[in-house]
């Protein structure tokens, strides 16, 4: 009986435990910019998105950022954008933009196209003062706003 | 690129295929200093950096950037366009202290396909 009964209960906490998992799944995949608990922007990065960027929602996806996860250099660290959102005449990705949590400039760089843009792609490198989430949000023609994040560690302070 | 400051440097590749999109790789050499550091006396160095950017293409406004001063020494940028006609393309900087440095590049259409 006392087996049955410890049983019982651990199927029940556990089974609890999977909603739990579940739910939170759900809370984080509907809130913006927000694909890991690591990933939320702080009080100052908010305030830059909400300057640039308004009360326009920014979902994650659609970008794939190529930088290293460790950078060698922080006065220098490369970084390649792709996206896969359409790119027709009257849809196209019309700029991105770059930016660095722990930068004394958080909104590093924007980069804005006209319809005479080829493909989805940015290629540059960046300053880096400490390790920091770097975000780059694309902007489509229609207004949609797409991001996604990487976490680099640096060692120095690039920001020269 | 140590040497002089505003050099520009615009580079194409060698095949650009009517309508086809193409790479453009933009260098400039200029220090993009952030106004943090200081030099060997102490003494704080300016900022001085590249804070805008524009891109013509036969003369049209293809693409505009504003830099902070975390882009980085002798900034490069790569970026694409729709090979639409045969024209030059046009990279303007403008640095915090008034320099403006311009390259430019002509695009011509080569007979290979599309790649």
């Amino acid at each position: 009986m006392r087996d049955s009964l410890s049983r019982r209960t651990f199927l029940k906490s556990s089974a609890l435990a999977v909603a739990a998992i579940a739910a939170t799944g759900t809370a984080a995949s509907a809130s913006p910019l927000l694909r890991g608990p690591d990933d939320e922007p702080d009080e100052n990065v908010k305030k830059v998105l909400r300057e640039k960027f308004g009360d326009r929602p920014i979902r994650a996806g659609h970008i794939t950022l190529d930088v290293p996860d460790v950078a060698p250099d922080s006065r220098e660290v490369p970084l390649l954008i792709e996206s896969d959102l359409p790119m027709t005449a009257d849809n196209y990705v019309k700029g991105f933009h770059i930016v660095v949590d722990h930068n004394p400039d958080i909104y590093l760089a924007g980069f804005a196209f006209t319809a005479a843009i080829g493909a989805a792609t940015l290629d540059t490198r960046i300053k880096m003062r400490r390790s920091s989430h770097v975000r780059i949000i694309a902007e489509t023609s229609r207004g949609d706003l797409w991001t996604t994040s990487r976490f680099v560690f640096t060692s120095l302070n690039g920001c020269v | 690129m140590n040497g002089d400051i505003g050099q520009g440097k615009i580079i194409l590749p060698a095949k650009i295929a009517r309508n086809a999109a193409f790479n453009i790789r933009a260098l400039l050499s200029h220090p993009m200093l952030t106004g943090m550091s200081r030099d060997q006396a102490g003494i704080p160095i300016p900022a001085y950096f590249v804070n805008e950017v524009e891109v013509t293409y036969g003369g049209e406004r293809v693409a505009h950037f504003e830099w902070s001063s975390g882009i980085s020494r002798d900034p490069f940028v790569g970026f694409s366009l729709r090979a639409s006609k045969e024209a030059p393309v046009t990279v303007t900087w403008k640095d915090n202290k008034g320099g403006v440095y311009t390259s430019s590049a002509d695009v011509r259409f080569t007979t290979a396909t599309e790649d």
